[in-house]
């Protein structure tokens, strides 16, 4: 217990260096702003007051290891600045947060759905046979499209084709449509959904991965000891499945992260990654850094959960000392 | 039990490959220009033997803004596959060779590169910078760095303790010699081709997404294949074409890409056994 323990601290350690870290890689970033770094990344007119509380915030008027001081400290409490054009003076924190837990969560539970389908579709398929080529083929082909062309298909393809359908055969242009596109509703989560588990090439990373592991895990010798034996293989196997199955979810969650900024803008879901689209867009620069910090530090935190789940489940880890 | 699909699924990919190799090498050569294409008596014309892809809502060519299409993607993507190749490369087989506080430093900075979420992180850059295709795709060529990295490190780090390596190193083979030559040259090439071939599938990915979303990618009138699939937003559903095409071409190019890597990865690692 205390091995762990003093094994989880030091993961904990590590993460903080990690955050510590990519701030300050995303604040180098600010720092490579060409000629005046403030009137670059503000929009056009903004008063000089602003310029200067900017400047003072971000520590864009001193040397950069003072300024990165000055930013880490209004940072890691959750101190972004105000909002300057999407929602001007707002609290950049206040109206990112909630957004923000909206695509963590779709994204999320995106990742989780497609964990599931692929180990289901894993030990349906068993031990892999010439039959199995053809079908993975075609998932290949259709699991490479990008989120956005998925989400196009769905939306804008399949709603104006049964349109143009019902229009073609002499009716009036219907009132609704097959894939809805207001946000009031659920259905349009639930595609956005669906286009993550099937998009950018996840779906076959992962069954690729897990399926692998799920084979590595039958074949094993204490599985065959096991079988011998007359026991029930089923729980050994799940337990030695939840390690490499919490290191695929959070191996693909900045993949996934990054699908969720196009998928919700394509669906025009009011989440994290449509703000963080718009305020680029109209150069709303704290808001941006406050999300991508958001973002950033979201993965650095999942990992760290993953690597205690891990250290719980194997206690070889707390051998290893982590 | 893999030998047979391998070949066709080789043939296929490998078509494809060539196919984009050959239209992204011939297109800077034909002449086109973009804002002189418009033509408001051919919108939306099917195929047909002038127009063997059809027209699109302003009456432009589909097939030759295909070809010009690849113009955004095909010399960013090549050069962020092989920057990231090269510099993933280097840094995978110091980490994998050294010991210590080098190995130490250099895994943990792979490892804070690896933590950034990608997209999100070339957003960021765009908003702070001018937004460009070439300085997109060097961000990628860095963000890909840790991934192929670790593929090297390892594949170093199992070979470094076999026999035949060491035999070298006895020789009084000098180090650099062995690692870039006999591990890297010779033994890691097939894992490089499929990581610079997932690198381009990324740089065409976040620039035809781009060019989708508008404002960093190819702004019209230049075609992408990004902003060509944008178009169907102006359609209204009267004809599939000026989108489907473009949609087919990205997931034809990236799968073939995919695909084309991992095969070539896979017939590498039976060769070496």
């Amino acid at each position: 217990m205390l091995a762990l323990l003093a094994v989880t601290a030091r993961r904990l350690g590590a993460a903080l260096v990690l955050l510590i870290g990519a701030s300050f890689l995303i604040y180098i970033t600010i720092r490579s702003a060409p000629g005046d770094a403030v009137d670059a990344i503000t929009p056009m007119g903004t008063p000089p007051e602003i310029k200067a509380q900017l400047a003072a915030e971000f520590g864009l008027d001193v040397d950069p290891v003072t300024g990165y001081g000055a930013w880490l400290k209004h940072s890691i409490v959750g101190d972004f600045g105000e909002s300057l054009v999407i929602r001007p003076g707002e609290e950049v924190m206040a109206m990112a947060a909630p957004r923000f837990a909206k695509s963590l969560l779709l994204g999320g539970s995106a990742l989780f759905l497609c964990l599931a389908l692929t180990m289901l579709l894993s030990i349906l398929m068993g031990e892999p046979t010439v039959r199995h080529q053809g079908l993975t083929g075609f998932l290949y082909f259709v699991t490479a499209a990008p989120s956005f062309v998925a989400a196009v298909f769905f939306t804008q393809g399949v709603n104006e084709f049964v349109r143009g359908v019902v229009e073609g055969s002499g009716y009036e242009t219907p009132p609704w449509y097959p894939i809805p596109i207001s946000t009031e509703s659920v259905m349009p989560y639930f595609f956005a959904g669906i286009v993550l588990v099937i998009g950018d090439g996840l779906f076959m990373d992962m069954l690729n991965g897990i399926r692998a592991e799920i084979l590595a895990v039958r074949n094993s010798q204490f599985i065959a000891a096991i079988r011998a034996k007359g026991a029930s293989t089923l729980p050994h196997i799940a337990k030695n499945l939840i390690v490499p199955a919490v290191s695929a979810y959070v191996s693909r969650l900045p993949l996934v992260l990054g699908g969720v900024v196009i998928v919700e803008y394509v669906f025009t879901l009011d989440g994290g990654g449509y703000m963080l689209l718009e305020a680029s867009k109209q150069r709303d620069f704290p808001v941006v850094v406050g999300l991508s910090v958001l973002f950033t530090a979201s993965i650095i935190v999942l990992n760290l959960v993953a690597d205690v789940i891990r250290t719980v489940v194997d206690p070889r880890e707390v051998a290893r000392g982590g | 039990m893999e030998g047979k699909s391998h070949q066709l699924g080789l043939w296929l990919s490998g078509l494809v490959v060539a196919a984009v190799m050959l239209l992204g090498l011939v297109a800077p050569f034909v002449p086109y220009d973009a804002a002189d294409a418009v033509s408001y008596d051919q919108i939306l014309v099917t195929p047909s033997f002038a127009h063997p892809l059809g027209t699109d809502a302003q009456g432009r060519d589909v097939a030759i803004r295909l070809l010009k299409g690849t113009e955004a993607f095909f010399f960013p993507g090549l050069g962020a596959a092989l920057v990231s190749v090269i510099l993933g490369a280097i840094f995978g087989a110091i980490a994998g060779y050294s010991e210590g506080l080098l190995r130490s430093l250099v895994l943990g900075f792979l490892h804070l590169i690896d933590t950034l979420p990608r997209l999100v992180f070339i957003i960021l850059v765009c908003t702070i910078r001018d937004p460009s295709i070439p300085l997109i795709a060097s961000v990628t060529a860095v963000l890909f760095v840790p991934t192929v990295a670790t593929v090297v490190r390892q594949k170093v780090e199992t070979l470094a303790s076999e026999d035949y390596i060491l035999a070298h190193l006895a020789h009084g083979f000098r180090a650099v010699h062995v690692l870039a030559y006999h591990i890297l040259w010779l033994q890691c090439r097939p894992l490089l081709v499929r990581q610079g071939a997932f690198v381009f599938g990324y740089v065409l990915f976040v620039e035809t997404g781009l060019s989708y979303l508008g404002d960093y990618g190819v702004q019209e009138p230049d075609p992408s294949w990004g902003n060509m699939v944008a178009q169907v937003r102006d359609l209204a559903g009267l004809s599939p074409w000026p989108w489907l095409v473009p949609s087919a071409a990205i997931v034809a190019t990236i799968s073939g890409f995919l695909a084309f890597g991992n095969i070539v990865a896979a017939r590498g690692e039976e060769v070496v056994r």
